[in-house]
C-alpha cells in the first residue's frame, strides 16, 4: 500500500482504518479507495463528520453494480473516490447521512435498479415517464417505476398547485414548475427536469475520448468548456497523460471567457426578470461583444471545439483578446454599475431567494450560488488544475445568500476573469495535444465552470474506449437548491429573478 | 427610470440592418465545409465520413453525400483534409425543403470501391 503524505486526521488515512478499505490509486489530485459494502455506511458517517464534501455519487454496471462516491477533501486539496461493489440491489440510505446524495440515489435507481434500503420514495429525475424496458439506460430497469414528487392539486384547503411549463416563454429551456401557492406566496415548488434527457452518458459508451468530447460540448452548451475540460481531464487521469503546458493555459483562457459571457448573460436575464428593458439591452450589448471576442479569439462564439482529450485543438488569437476584451468588459461594467445604482432594480434583488450557508452545505451546492451564501468553495483554488496553481483566481464570496449576493459574486468573478486572461496570455498560451495511449484505465476530472464545479469520471477498456462516462455539471447540483430559495418568503414574480440569479441549465441536469 | 430612458435614447440603435447590409461579424463564424470534388477519392470520402461526429457525411458509391442539415461546422473534416475541404463561408442555410440541404459530391478522383 502506498504511503499517503500528508495525512490530516479524519480523512483518507483514518478512513482506511475505519473501513478496512484498500487504497486503489493515488495521484493526479484524486485518491481512490475500495470500501466494502458492509462498511459503506460507516465510511460515509466518518467522512461527513470529518467535514468532507460529498461532490457526487454514481454507479457503473458490471458483474456487480459499482457504487462510487466522490468527496472534496479541502484540507488535502484533492478528491477522494470511494468505490463499493454492491452484492445486492440495496445499499445503505446514504442521503440520511449526507442529504446531498438524494438526487443521485434517485438517478441510480432509474438507471440501475438499485436503491437505498428503507423504502423511501425516490423521484423521477432524468428518464421520462414512458421509459419502458427497451428505453436506453446505463444498467437495469428498476422493479417499480420512480415516483413523481408532487403535491396534490389541493393542499391544506387553501393552497393549490399551479402547473407551469414545460413550455415556457420563448427561448427558455423546457422545465416544469409545480408551484404550490395560497394565492401569491410560494408554499412549495418542485421541478420536472426530464423533458430534455438525451442519454448523453449512455451515448458515450463504446466511443473514443475524442468522440465523447463532441457529445460533452452539447451536454450544457453554455458550459461547453467547463464540461469538456472535466471530461478531458478524466481521460488524461485515466491514461496518465499530461497536456502540454501551453494547452493548459489555453484551457484556462477559454474557461474564463466562458465565465465572462455567462455572467453577462445572467445580468441580462436579471434585467429581463425585473422588467428593466433598457438595462437588459445594455447587458445584452455587452454579452454580444463578449461572444464576438470569443469568435475572434477561438473561432466559435460559444467556444466549442477548443478542448480536446490530451490538450486543445485551437490556440487563442492574442491580438483579438488584447484588443477586444477590455472594451467588451468595459461595456459590461458600465451596465452593471448603472444597475447597481438603480433602486428599483436593487429592491427586487435584495432579500430575494435567500439561501443559508447551512442549506448550501447540506444540499452540496457549488459555484456562485454557494459562494454567495458564504461557502468558500472554488475548485480552481481547492483542487487547482495546472494553470490555476500558478495563476490563482481571487475568491469571490458574499454572505447574504440572496439574489443580490449572487450577482455581486458574478460581477467580482467577471472582473477577476479579465485579470486572469491577461496573465494567462502573458504566460504563453498555445496549442498542442499529448497523444493518448489506447489502454484501460479510470480517472476523475474537474473544472470550475461558470455555474460551479463540473465533475467527470470515465472508465476505459483495453482499446481506450469508454465503458462508463459520468458527467456531473454544476447544474445537477444547484437545481436542488432552487426550490429552497424560491420558498423563502417569496412571491410568484420573484421566481424568474431567482432563476436568473442561479443561471443554470435544464440540459445540464437532464443530460 | 427617466435616467434609463435617457440612457437608452443616448445609446441609440446598435443592431445591424441585416440583410440590407451584411453583418460583418459573421465573417469569423465557423461555416459548413465546401468540398473540392477533384481532390477526393473513395478512400478519402470514407475517412471524412469517419471523422464526422454528427453523421453529416456518407459515401454512396461514387458520390459523397453531404447533409448540411446535420453539419455542426465543427471543422473536423477540414482539419483531416485541408487540401480537399475548405470553409464554405456560407451561413445562410435556410431551405424550403429538407431535401435541398442534402448535397451530392461526385467523386472525380480515384476509383469507386
Amino acid at each position: 500500500m502506498t504511503a499517503l503524505q500528508p495525512v490530516p486526521p479524519g480523512t483518507v488515512a483514518s478512513l482506511l482504518g475505519v473501513t478496512g478499505g484498500e487504497l486503489i490509486r493515488d495521484g493526479g489530485g484524486a485518491v481512490t479507495v475500495q470500501v466494502p459494502a458492509a462498511r459503506l455506511e460507516a465510511a460515509v458517517h466518518h467522512l461527513a463528520a470529518a467535514g468532507a464534501r460529498l461532490a457526487d455519487l454514481f454507479a457503473a454496471d458490471g458483474e456487480q453494480v459499482m457504487l462510487r462516491l466522490v468527496w472534496g477533501l479541502h484540507a488535502e486539496r484533492r478528491y477522494l473516490i470511494t468505490q463499493t461493489p454492491l452484492g445486492s440491489a440495496e445499499y445503505p440510505p446514504l442521503s440520511d447521512i449526507a442529504p446531498a446524495a438524494f438526487v443521485e440515489e434517485c438517478e441510480i435507481y432509474e438507471q440501475f435498479g438499485v436503491r437505498p434500503v428503507g423504502g423511501k420514495p425516490l423521484n423521477r429525475v432524468a428518464l421520462p415517464p414512458h421509459a419502458g424496458p427497451d428505453f436506453p439506460r446505463l444498467g437495469h430497469q428498476p422493479l417499480q417505476a420512480p415516483q413523481e414528487a408532487h403535491a396534490p392539486h389541493a393542499v391544506g384547503g387553501q393552497a393549490f398547485e399551479f402547473p407551469f411549463g414545460p413550455v415556457r416563454q420563448a427561448g427558455v429551456e423546457s422545465l416544469y414548475y409545480g408551484l404550490v401557492t395560497s394565492g401569491e406566496e410560494i408554499v412549495d415548488l418542485y421541478l420536472f427536469t426530464w423533458h430534455k434527457h438525451r442519454g448523453v452518458e449512455w451515448r458515450m459508451q463504446g466511443r473514443s475520448p475524442g468522440e465523447a468530447i463532441f457529445l460533452a460540448e452539447r451536454v450544457e452548451g453554455l458550459s461547453a468548456v467547463g464540461v469538456t475540460w472535466s471530461l478531458a481531464a478524466a481521460v488524461e487521469a485515466a491514461l496518465g497523460v499530461e497536456p502540454p503546458p501551453a494547452a493548459q493555459l489555453t484551457r484556462a483562457i477559454a474557461l474564463e471567457l466562458e465565465r465572462l459571457y455567462n455572467h453577462a448573460a445572467a445580468l441580462a436575464a436579471l434585467c429581463q426578470a425585473t422588467g428593466l428593458a433598457v438595462g437588459q439591452a445594455a447587458a445584452e450589448i455587452a454579452l454580444e461583444l463578449l461572444l464576438r471576442v470569443n469568435a475572434a479569439a477561438f473561432g466559435h462564439r460559444y467556444l466549442f471545439g477548443v478542448i480536446d482529450a490530451g490538450g486543445v485543438r485551437r490556440a487563442p488569437d492574442p491580438a483579438a483578446l488584447r484588443g477586444g476584451l477590455p472594451s467588451a468588459y468595459g461595456e459590461l461594467r458600465r451596465a452593471a454599475d448603472a444597475l447597481l445604482a438603480t433602486n428599483s432594480f436593487m429592491d427586487r434583488l435584495e432579500a430575494t431567494g435567500i439561501l443559508t450557508a447551512e442549506q448550501a452545505r447540506r444540499l452540496g451546492l457549488v459555484g456562485p450560488v454557494a459562494r454567495a451564501c458564504g461557502v468558500p468553495i472554488d475548485s480552481r483554488l481547492d483542487q487547482p488544475p495546472a494553470p490555476y496553481a500558478a495563476h490563482p483566481p481571487a475568491l469571490a464570496v458574499r454572505e447574504a445568500g440572496d439574489v443580490l449576493a449572487r450577482l455581486r459574486v458574478m460581477l467580482d468573478e467577471a472582473a477577476d476573469s479579465v485579470r486572469l486572461i491577461r496573465h494567462l496570455l502573458d504566460a504563453g498560451a498555445g496549442t498542442g495535444t499529448a497523444p493518448l495511449p489506447a489502454t484501460r484505465g479510470s480517472g476523475l476530472g474537474w473544472a470550475e465552470s461558470p455555474r460551479g464545479e463540473a465533475l467527470a469520471w470515465v472508465g476505459l477498456d483495453d482499446a481506450g474506449r469508454i465503458t462508463r462516462a459520468r458527467l456531473r455539471p454544476a447544474s445537477v447540483r444547484n437545481w436542488r437548491g432552487f426550490d429552497d430559495a424560491a420558498r423563502s418568503q417569496n412571491v410568484f414574480t420573484d421566481i424568474p429573478i431567482i432563476e436568473a440569479s442561479f443561471w443554470l441549465t435544464v440540459a445540464g441536469t437532464a443530460r | 427610470m427617466p435616467l434609463w430612458f435617457a440612457r437608452g435614447i443616448r445609446r441609440g440603435i446598435v443592431t445591424t440592418h441585416y440583410p440590407a447590409r451584411p453583418e460583418r461579424s459573421a465573417a469569423g463564424l465557423p461555416t459548413p465545409p465546401a468540398f473540392r470534388a477533384a481532390s477526393i477519392d473513395a478512400a478519402l470520402a470514407d475517412r471524412l465520413t469517419a471523422v464526422c461526429p454528427s453523421q453529416a457525411l456518407h459515401r454512396d458509391g461514387a458520390a459523397l453525400i453531404f447533409d448540411v442539415g446535420r453539419c455542426t461546422a465543427c471543422g473536423r473534416c477540414q482539419e483531416a483534409a485541408p487540401w480537399a475541404v475548405t470553409p464554405s463561408g456560407e451561413f445562410e442555410l435556410a431551405a424550403t425543403s429538407r431535401a435541398h440541404l442534402v448535397k451530392q459530391i461526385r467523386l472525380a478522383a480515384g476509383e469507386d470501391r
